[in-house]
C-alpha cells in the first residue's frame, strides 16, 4: 500500500504481519500452518430474501495458504456468501466450517479464526488510528501490552506511526483503507476474508493492497478474496469461483477455467493494402483457425498467438499490406465468464 | 459482559467527544429549567386575592369566612377581603383586583340547618384559573365536611322528615371548626403545587431530555449499520446481544450523568428542592431505565439513525406534553390527567412532588418507581425482541 498525504511513494508491507493461528489465546505465540490443512469448508449455502434467492448452492473449500477468489459482478452474491461465511447473516441452507468449527451468528470462538475486511471502510471517524485498533482488538480479546504491543506493530507496517493519535476523519482515503485492512489482521487470523478491499482504491494504493495480499498467501494464510475486477482474480488467485446470480457456475485454478473456453487467441490488426488477399495468405498458416478482413484491418483465431505472430506479420507484410497495429487478445477470466454466463463481468 | 463493557466504553468516548450529547443532556435542559424558573413565579411566592360577601352573617357562614378562607390567609396563600355587597364584590372582579369572589348567599346557615339546598358561588376571572382552582377545592372541601356534620346533628337529635328542624347550637359550630381546619390546610395542596416551581421545572426538563441522552446508545447501532461498523462487531468473537448491551450501558450512563449533573446544577444554581438524596437516587435511576426501554424501543423500529431521531424526538416531546413537563398536570382537565399517567413523565413529577413535602418517605414514591420501572422493562424488552431485525448488517 501506499501512503498518500503523508508518507509519500511509502511502500507498506503487510506481508510482514505474521499470520499464525490463534485459538482463544491472543497471546499465545504464531504456531506452523501445515500447508494443506483444510481452513474454510461452506457447503450448500443458501440464502433467500423474501422470494429471492440470492445465493444458492454455493460451496467451496480453502487450504492453508491459498488464496480464494470469489469473481463476479455486482449483485451475483459474493457479499452475501461471505457473510454467512463470517457469521454475519444467518443462513437458509448448508453449513461452514472453519478448522472443523461450525459458523452461525453465535459461535464465538470459531469467528475468531477469521479477520473480515468488509468492502466499506468500517472504522470510526471520530476515533484515532490508536483507539480504532486498540477496540477491535480488545473484541478479539487481545489485553494490555500484547494489545498495545500488536497496535504500535501493525500501525509501524501500515505507516500511520506518526498519525497515530489522529482522528481517522482527518485521513486520507488511501490512510483509511490500510487501516481498513490492518483492523482485521489485528488477531492474527487463520482466514483472512476480504471483501472487494480495492474498490474506489487509486491504482497505486491498489498495486500495494494486492501486493500486500500476495505476501499473506505466501505465508501460509487462506484468503477469501472477492473482486469483479477479472485482474485482480487472475493475479492473486490460486483458484478461482465464478459466480453469477447467487450460483457459482466453475471453479477451478486460471489454467482449468480457461481451458472451458478453448485456448484460441484472438489478433486484431490495423492494415492498410489487399487485406483480402492477405487473409488469404494468413489462413494459409498453420495455427491459423481463422481470418477475417474487415474495413481498416483483419481479425483472426490462432493457436498460441505470441508464438505464430512473427510468422504471420511477415508473411501478410510480403502481400503489400502494411501493418498500422497489433492487438493480441488471450482467453482470459473475463472470456470465461461470458462463456459461462452470455454477458460481460461489468454488466 | 467485557465485550459489552469494551463497547460501552467506546461509544461513550465517542459522545463525550460529540458535543450534542452534552448539549442535548445537560446544557439546554438545564437553560430551559433556568428560563422557566425565571419567567414563572416561584410557588412559595404564589399569592391570591378574594372577596367574599357574606349575605347570611350565620355561625355557619361565619366559620367558612372566618376558619377555612382565614386559613388560607394565616399560610400567606391569599388575602381574604370582605365587602358590603355582591355589587361591590363584581366591581373588583372587573377591576381585576381579586382572583375570585364568593358570594354566601342569605339563608345560608339556616338552610344548612333544615336540610335544604343552598349554593356558595365563586365567580372568577379568566386570567387566574389556579387562584379559582384553590378557592373551590378548599370551599368544595368545606361543604362536603358540613354535609357529615348535618347528618350527624340531625342522627343525634333524632330528627325525622316533617319534624322540627335540629338547632345549629354552639357545639355544632365548633364541631364544623374543627374538621374543616385541617381539610383546608391538607388538601389545598398549595405548598406541592407551586412552592417549588423551580423544582418542577428543573424536574420536567430532566425527565424531558433524558430521552434524548438515552437514545444515544441504541441509534448508535443504527449509525454502525450505515457506517458498516456493524458488521465487523458481528464478525468478532462476541456475542450479538453484547452489541446491544454495550449501546444500553452507554446509554445508561449518559442517562444516569444527565440527571445527575442537572439534579446537583439545579439544586446549587436554581435553588431546586428535589428532596432527600436517599429517595432521589432510586426515583433517578428508574427514570434512567424508563427512558432507555422507550429510546430502545424507538431504535429498533427505525430504520435509520435520522429516522430514528427524529421519532424519538416526537416521542419525549410528546410524552412531555402529556405527562405534564410543559404545563402542571393539576392545571389540566380530569381526562388528561388520567391520560398522563400513561407517561413516565407523569409518574416522575408526581414523585418529585410528593419529595417536596416535609415528612417525605420511600412509601410515598413507590408507586412511582414501580411505574417507571414497568415503562422501562415493558418497553425494553419489546425493543429487545426485536433486536435480531436490529442487528443486521446493512
Amino acid at each position: 500500500m501506499t501512503a498518500v498525504a503523508q508518507h509519500p511513494t511509502q511502500d507498506v508491507d503487510l506481508e510482514a504481519v505474521p499470520p499464525s493461528p490463534r485459538t482463544q489465546d491472543a497471546d499465545a505465540p504464531p504456531a506452523p500452518t501445515p500447508a494443506d490443512r483444510l481452513v474454510l469448508r461452506c457447503s450448500g449455502l443458501t440464502k433467500r430474501f423474501g422470494e429471492r434467492i440470492a445465493v444458492d448452492n454455493v460451496g467451496f473449500e480453502i487450504r492453508a495458504g491459498e488464496t480464494y477468489g470469489l469473481l463476479g459482478p455486482n449483485g451475483a452474491g459474493k457479499t452475501t456468501t461471505i457473510s454467512m461465511i463470517c457469521g454475519l447473516l444467518t443462513r437458509n441452507g448448508g453449513e461452514v466450517l472453519v478448522e472443523g468449527r461450525p459458523i452461525d451468528p453465535g459461535a464465538t470462538a470459531a469467528k475468531a479464526a477469521i479477520g473480515y475486511v468488509p468492502q466499506d471502510l468500517a472504522i470510526y471517524p471520530d476515533l484515532t488510528a490508536s483507539e480504532n485498533l486498540a477496540f477491535f482488538g480488545g473484541l478479539y480479546g487481545l489485553r494490555g501490552r500484547p494489545l498495545g504491543a500488536r497496535v504500535a506493530e501493525l500501525l509501524e507496517i501500515i505507516g500511520l506511526t506518526d498519525r497515530a493519535g489522529d482522528r481517522t476523519e482527518q485521513f486520507s482515503g488511501g490512510m483509511k483503507r490500510r487501516l481498513n485492512i490492518a483492523i482485521g489482521l489485528l488477531h492474527r487470523p487463520r482466514l483472512l476474508v476480504l471483501d472487494e478491499p480495492t474498490v474506489g482504491v487509486d491504482p497505486q494504493s491498489r498495486n500495494a493492497i494486492l501486493a500486500s495480499v500476495q505476501a499473506l498467501g505466501r505465508e501460509g494464510m487462506a484468503i477469501l478474496y472477492t473482486t469483479h475486477y477479472m485482474e485482480e482474480a487472475e493475479r492473486l488467485c490460486d483458484r478461482v469461483g465464478i459466480i453469477d446470480e447467487g450460483t457459482i457456475r466453475a471453479e477451478g485454478t486460471r489454467r482449468e477455467l480457461v481451458g472451458m473456453v478453448g485456448h484460441r487467441d484472438r489478433v486484431s490488426l490495423a492494415a492498410n493494402g489487399d487485406l483480402a488477399s492477405a487473409a488469404a495468405a494468413a489462413r494459409r498458416l498453420a495455427g491459423v483457425h481463422e481470418a477475417t478482413a474487415r474495413e481498416g484491418g483483419i481479425d483472426l483465431l490462432v493457436t498460441n498467438a505470441r508464438q505464430l505472430l512473427p510468422q504471420l506479420l511477415l508473411d501478410i507484410s510480403t502481400d503489400g499490406v502494411s501493418i498500422r497495429s497489433v492487438e493480441v487478445i488471450e482467453p482470459d477470466l473475463e472470456a470465461v465468464f461470458l462463456h459461462l454466463t452470455g454477458k460481460a463481468l461489468r454488466d | 459482559m467485557r465485550a459489552a463493557l469494551t463497547i460501552a466504553a467506546r461509544s461513550l468516548r465517542q459522545r463525550v467527544r460529540d458535543r450534542s450529547a452534552i448539549l442535548f443532556a445537560i446544557v439546554i435542559p438545564l437553560g430551559l429549567a433556568a428560563a422557566f424558573s425565571m419567567l414563572i413565579p416561584r410557588g412559595s411566592t404564589f399569592h391570591a386575592e378574594y372577596v367574599v360577601h357574606d349575605g347570611d352573617g350565620g355561625p355557619v357562614a361565619a366559620t367558612l369566612v372566618d376558619h377555612v378562607l382565614g386559613a388560607l390567609v394565616e399560610t400567606g396563600v391569599a388575602d381574604v377581603t370582605q365587602v358590603e355587597s355582591e355589587t361591590a364584590a363584581m366591581i373588583a372582579l372587573d377591576a381585576g383586583e381579586t382572583s375570585a369572589a364568593i358570594l354566601i348567599p342569605a339563608g345560608f346557615s339556616d338552610a344548612i340547618a333544615t336540610g335544604t339546598a343552598t349554593e356558595v358561588r365563586i365567580i372568577g376571572i379568566p386570567d387566574s384559573p389556579l387562584g379559582i382552582q384553590i378557592v373551590k377545592s378548599v370551599v368544595g372541601g368545606f361543604a362536603s365536611e358540613v354535609g357529615a356534620i348535618q347528618l350527624a346533628v340531625v342522627t343525634a337529635a333524632d330528627w325525622r322528615p316533617g319534624g322540627s328542624p335540629p338547632a345549629l347550637d354552639e357545639g355544632t359550630v365548633a364541631a364544623v371548626r374543627d374538621v374543616t381546619d385541617p381539610i383546608v390546610v391538607t388538601d389545598a395542596t398549595m405548598e406541592r403545587r407551586q412552592a417549588t416551581t423551580a423544582s418542577f421545572y428543573a424536574a420536567a426538563m430532566a425527565i424531558m431530555f433524558l430521552f434524548f441522552a438515552t437514545i444515544y446508545g441504541p441509534v448508535g447501532i443504527l449509525a454502525e449499520r450505515r457506517s458498516g461498523t456493524l458488521a465487523r462487531l458481528l464478525a468478532a468473537p462476541i456475542r450479538p446481544a453484547s452489541i446491544v448491551l454495550g449501546a444500553s450501558l452507554a446509554s445508561f450512563v449518559l442517562g444516569l450523568v444527565s440527571m445527575t449533573v442537572l439534579v446537583i446544577a439545579t439544586t446549587l444554581l436554581l435553588g431546586a428542592e428535589w428532596g432527600p438524596p436517599a429517595l432521589v437516587a432510586p426515583l433517578v435511576l428508574s427514570a434512567v431505565i424508563a427512558a432507555m426501554g422507550i429510546s430502545m424501543l424507538v431504535c429498533t423500529l427505525a430504520r435509520t439513525e435520522d429516522q430514528a431521531s427524529g421519532w424519538n424526538a416526537m416521542v419525549a416531546i410528546s410524552l412531555a406534553i402529556l405527562g405534564g413537563a410543559m404545563i402542571p398536570l393539576s392545571q389540566a382537565p380530569e381526562l388528561l390527567q388520567q391520560v398522563g399517567l400513561l407517561t413516565p413523565h407523569a409518574w416522575f413529577l408526581r414523585a418529585v412532588d410528593s419529595m417536596a413535602g416535609a415528612s417525605v418517605q420511600l412509601a410515598d414514591i413507590v408507586p412511582s418507581l414501580l411505574a417507571l420501572l414497568a415503562f422501562g422493562v415493558v418497553a425494553g424488552s419489546i425493543g429487545l425482541a426485536r433486536s435480531r431485525t436490529y442487528l443486521v448488517a446493512a
